[in-house]
């Protein structure tokens, strides 16, 4: 079956009576789990599974599919409005997004993230569609030495996150490092760091670091400052309405992110968190003006809104057509496959068409769903900011330990919590980065692994890394990365030299 | 991994349930000395929802409801960490409480083996064993290996040039499964090389090249083999099994290695249950093994019957962890 007469078909799933209406309810349970700080797509999978038993699988999935990225599209609300990532991917939403809505502009900054999170949406679901079974291939690709080589060329970015100082951002990036190595080491078994705790064997869950960084310091913040009315009651939402200018600078990260996040989508273990901060980095690179960035950038907002929405969609190709969950919620969406009697892999586009296709022609509509349910809301979100201060620090305060919690319903994980906090609010007041940190956080642990089944492989030999063109390729991008903003820098500094 | 919230809300209607129940006859047998569950029983899945364990816990549950079998509420929850370790803990804690269970699998000795649980199976109360499954290795279609005898015999010749994956750490059951069945045939056990990749890149590493080996469960093969990406060069079932893709599987005693491996499934009680109790849900879990709703739910995961009371199981449990502390101890893992 080609992939126009598959389309056909899902339409036909997506387009009836039934497949509409659970797509509906699956956006819009999403949206709401996703916008609750610390309650992600897990979460609403989760709870989804036992409502889908005995139901018809095409429907059931599509409904699966839009929890899935509404969650992750309603994430980014709470990282705009209270520096409180919604899920792991909308963590670097709040580099631009929360200085934005600080600066009055909330209205604005969700405006720019829904209209991202639509087009990242859309536009992977138009390569999930055209090119799932080619890019198959392109997921398998990838072996030990390339992950290192991945994760390697996303760590050259540090420096690029720090404002100030680069010798505290490489402390906090190390202090990343550190913080990931905790647990029980996969390669050996061996326990690192625990001290015999049993609750650290599996190390910290990356939303405790998150929310700890940067909900809970922040909420420190806003307790240390709250005789500074620099975030006043008087605080507008600002105007909804985006100037054409506005539009333009979208239009370049929007276009861009929307491929890298689908690409990084599609790869097992990246997913939209890994794919948001590269995003972030790749335009902050690029820009003209990068020191905008981290200050209430459009671009800062629209990268990784749009990255993520469409990794979210990536990640559906190593589900669907491999049967390789990628990520811990592509792992609990292929339970709830199995659940269903579906087995996702290699001949299930041959095999069960309306299912395949059918939760490809139902994101089309999700998206859309997904934006006109979330335009209209964005003046009663922004009202949350008129909640008086001590009610709002309480209520951040509580989600992050619903959030937390929820996780592993493990009480030691909250104490972690206000640990990270304490950490945050700390780096904060001697003015360390926290993204370094999660940064180094996130790709640490992948890169270590990744080096070490490397090592194993190639008996010890480092020629691993250079003998095959992938990685190779890889590590020469990071080189260049690393060495063309020192040349430039060196070079400026000579010409200055010479003319002075 | 981010755990369910529903477990939470489940566990705060069991909290419901349990109020109503009268506390008196909870933990204790009835007069004439059997006994009867009085309250909502929790069944605890020491891992994440999706996962094997959350799925037999849920599907038991389901089926044990709509069967009738029991009558009483079954509600799962998950208590995730540590490969087990955090669940294990807490029905430990639970010592003599008849309205109390959870689903394992052989992690149940391999995690406490290699020293990262305080608490094995011999701690707490077997009561029944549900299915088997067995473990697969795997190559890539285009493989110069035929079966597990071209592979072994490499591998005897120049170790260092095969490197197995799997998804648990090593000394864990992809590890293990494998060694096992690679020293009956002759392979030097200390020089296998094995890596775990617990992101999902296993199959992966497999299909481009970078690895050799495939340690897996015979299930995770299965859309891969018909989709002529794999194949499995034996698995570690002792007869052949049944099915459509898996009868063309042929066991590793089929191709001259003496030597198996079961991942078996099944229940255990908290320590000191009560006899009565023990009696009771063996003979329970016994009849949902030969119901035809539960012989639907082992055909739609591809499980294998596997029933044993809890006596037997206890006797099979210490045989095997045996074998494995030996086998463990061999390669200079364990404790």
């Amino acid at each position: 079956m080609d992939a126009f007469q598959g389309l056909l078909t899902g339409f036909q799933v997506a387009l009836s009576l039934e497949g509409i209406m659970f797509v509906l309810i699956g956006v819009i349970v999403g949206t709401l789990i996703g916008m609750m700080p610390g309650l992600g797509p897990i979460s609403a999978i989760a709870i989804m599974i036992p409502i889908t038993y005995g139901m018809d699988p095409a429907p059931a999935l599509v409904m699966m599919a839009g929890v899935y990225y509404g969650a992750v599209f309603g994430g980014s609300t709470s990282s705009i409005l209270l520096n409180a990532p919604g899920i792991s991917g909308t963590v670097a939403t709040a580099f631009d997004g929360y200085p934005m809505a600080q600066q009055g502009k909330a209205g604005k900054a969700l405006a720019i993230a829904a209209i991202s999170s639509f087009i990242g949406g859309t536009v992977s679901v138009v390569l999930l569609m055209l090119l799932a079974p080619a890019l198959s291939s392109v997921a398998i690709s990838f072996g030990p030495p390339a992950y290192f080589a991945l994760m390697f060329m996303g760590l050259t970015a540090i420096s690029s996150l720090s404002e100030g100082s680069t010798i505290k951002a490489m402390i906090a990036a190390v202090a990343g490092f550190m913080v990931v190595t905790i647990g029980i080491d996969p390669q050996t078994g061996t326990q690192r760091f625990t001290f015999g705790n049993v609750n650290l064997f599996d190390g910290f869950d990356f939303l405790i670091i998150a929310l700890g960084l940067f909900a809970v310091a922040e909420v420190c913040m806003l307790i240390l400052n709250r005789k500074n009315r620099s975030l006043s009651d008087d605080q507008k939402l600002g105007s909804l309405k985006l100037s054409k200018a506005d539009l333009k600078e979208m239009s370049g990260p929007v276009s861009r992110q929307s491929f890298v996040g689908f690409l990084l989508g599609v790869l097992p273990g990246a997913g939209a968190t890994i794919a948001s901060f590269i995003s972030y980095i790749f335009e902050k690179r690029i820009a003209k003006n990068p020191e905008e960035f981290g200050k209430g950038s459009i671009k800062g907002l629209a990268a990784p809104e749009s990255s993520n929405n469409a990794a979210t969609s990536g990640a559906f190709v190593p589900l669907l057509s491999l049967g390789i969950p990628g990520s811990g919620t592509t792992a609990v969406m292929l339970g709830a496959f199995l659940v269903l009697g579906v087995q996702p892999g290699p001949l299930l586009m041959t095999d069960r068409p309306e299912i395949f296709w059918g939760i490809i022609a139902s994101m089309y509509l999700g998206n859309v769903f997904l934006l006109i349910l979330n335009l209209p809301l964005i003046p009663y979100l922004a009202k949350i900011l008129s909640i008086p201060r001590p009610l709002l620090i309480s209520l951040v305060i509580m989600f992050s330990l619903i959030g937390v919690y929820s996780i592993s319903f493990n009480v030691f994980d909250l104490y972690m919590l206000l640990v990270f906090g304490a950490l945050g609010f700390a780096m904060r007041i001697f003015s360390f980065p926290a993204p370094p940190f999660i940064l180094a956080f996130i790709l640490g642990g992948m890169m270590e692994q990744a080096f070490r089944q490397s090592m194993t492989i190639s008996n010890g030999s480092l020629s691993i890394f250079v003998d095959s063109p992938l990685p190779l390729s890889l590590l020469l991008v990071a080189l260049v990365s690393l060495l063309v903003p020192a040349f430039l820098k060196w070079r400026s500094n000579r010409l200055a030299y010479k003319q002075g | 991994m981010r755990k369910t919230i529903f477990a939470g809300i489940l566990s705060v209607s069991a909290l419901t349930f349990a109020g109503c129940g009268s506390d008196d006859a909870a933990n204790t047998a009835g007069e004439d000395g059997n006994f009867e569950p009085s309250k909502t029983i929790e069944v605890v899945a020491p891992a994440g929802s999706g996962g094997g364990w959350d799925t037999t816990a849920r599907e038991v549950a389901r089926v044990f409801g709509e069967t009738e079998i029991i009558d009483e509420n079954m509600t799962v929850i998950n208590r995730e960490g540590g490969g087990g370790a955090i669940g294990w803990a807490y029905v430990h804690g639970k010592e003599g409480d008849a309205h109390s269970m959870f689903v394992a699998s052989p992690p149940l000795m391999f995690v406490p083996l290699n020293g990262q649980s305080e608490h094995g199976h011999e701690d707490f109360t077997p009561l029944a064993n549900m299915i088997a499954d067995y473990g697969a290795f795997a190559v890539r279609e285009d493989s110069e290996f035929e079966d597990l005898n071209d592979l072994f015999d490499q591998m005897k010749d120049d170790p260092e040039s095969i490197t197995v994956i799997g998804t648990s750490a090593p000394g864990s059951m992809d590890h293990m499964q494998f060694v096992r069945i690679a020293k009956a045939a002759g392979v030097d056990p200390t020089k296998i090389k094995y890596v775990s990749d617990q992101e999902g890149g296993a199959l992966t590493a497999v299909l481009n090249g970078s690895v050799d080996v495939f340690s897996t469960g015979v299930g995770e093969t299965i859309e891969q083999v018909r989709a002529g990406n794999i194949k499995v060069l034996g698995v570690t079932a002792e007869e052949r099994m049944e099915g459509e893709v898996l009868s063309e599987f042929p066991t590793a005693i089929e191709q001259g290695i003496d030597e198996s491996f079961v991942n078996w499934r099944g229940f255990f009680g908290p320590p000191g249950m009560d006899e009565a109790a023990v009696d009771y849900y063996e003979a329970k879990f016994q009849e949902l093994s030969e119901s035809e709703e539960f012989a639907e739910v082992r055909e739609k995961y591809g499980w294998n019957e596997m029933y044993m009371g809890s006596e037997e199981y206890s006797e099979f449990l210490e045989k095997e962890k045996e074998e494995i502390a030996s086998l463990l101890e061999e390669i200079g893992l364990g404790q």
